[in-house]
């Protein structure tokens, strides 16, 4: 089993999940928010799922292993999807959302197909390998989709409030495993990322539990004075 | 027609973006068995299972 600041990390993450769906419900934006909200239903049956594999297994076997990286492929997949929910909310008005559903779709055949021909040449157990592949592609595309989400935010005066707030935070916690990513490849210190890691992974149910809580459908704000610089 | 063309060049501009991206920040390592996760669970001790038995 892991150590205890590890599995306190991870009971908070599952708290702070938990506490989303719940102040989604209470606010009356569960169904308005239906994507976010799967995304966390579905990482609170993948942290069961794991939790279960741990238990039996421990975490150095294989079956923790593949429990672990199969149910990130799908919780990727699933934060991908909930991204495409944002975008749409922010293109809606525009009429935009035929051409984002078909940028969406042809973006993740194309991660698909380039994953493929990344691992398709090994030797290795090709769904293991491409499962693993795609999540982390999959990954980077989102934190690229991200920033240009923002950029249209900025752009089209977006005073949505809750939505700012939502990709604000997707755009940190995207940066903050990039820069965990880019950790992991400068140092050896692996321990050190690992409870790094679990801790960004509070960060986005965190901030995006606040914002449910904190501010209605209805509020409004200026996303241009967050850029404004103090003189 | 052009606008379809326009949206395969964009998202084609995302992939290259986002794999020129991974492939900096892993210092062009970019198939090391690093972990990117999506959630606090605790990460698995190793890397991936991926070699044939």
């Amino acid at each position: 089993m892991p150590g205890p600041l590890a599995l306190a990390i991870w009971y908070v993450g599952i708290a702070l999940e938990i506490a989303f769906v719940v102040c989604s419900i209470a606010r009356k934006s569960f169904f308005r928010y239906i994507f976010l909200n799967a995304y966390f239903l579905l990482a609170l049956g993948s942290d069961a799922g794991r939790y279960f594999f741990l238990n039996k297994f421990g975490q150095a076997s294989d079956e923790y292993r593949y429990a672990y990286f199969y149910t990130d492929a799908l919780l990727t997949l699933a934060l991908y999807v909930a991204l495409i929910s944002l975008y749409s909310r922010v293109f809606g008005e525009l009429r935009f959302n035929k051409y984002v559903r078909f940028g969406a779709v042809l973006l993740l055949l194309g991660t698909a197909v380039f994953s493929y021909a990344v691992v398709v040449q090994s030797e290795q157990i090709l769904a293991t390998t491409f499962a693993y592949e795609l999540s982390q592609n999959l990954y980077f595309v989102g934190l690229v989709l991200t920033y240009i989400l923002w950029g249209a935010v900025l752009k089209l005066r977006e005073t949505r409030t809750r939505l700012v707030q939502f990709i604000l935070a997707l755009g940190l916690y995207f940066s903050a495993y990039a820069a965990c990513y880019a950790l992991t490849n400068l140092s050896s210190r692996y321990s050190v990322v690992q409870y790094l890691s679990g801790a960004i992974g509070c960060l986005l149910p965190l901030a995006w539990t606040v914002t449910m809580w904190r501010y209605a459908e209805e509020s409004r704000l200026e996303p241009a004075r967050l850029l404004a610089v103090a003189r | 027609m052009s606008r379809k063309l326009a949206a395969l060049a964009l998202v084609l501009a995302i992939l290259v973006c986002s794999m020129g991206l991974k492939t900096a920040i892993s210092h062009g390592n970019a198939g090391s068995p690093v972990m990117i996760a999506n959630s606090p669970a605790p990460a698995p001790i190793g890397p991936p299972p991926v070699k044939g038995k």
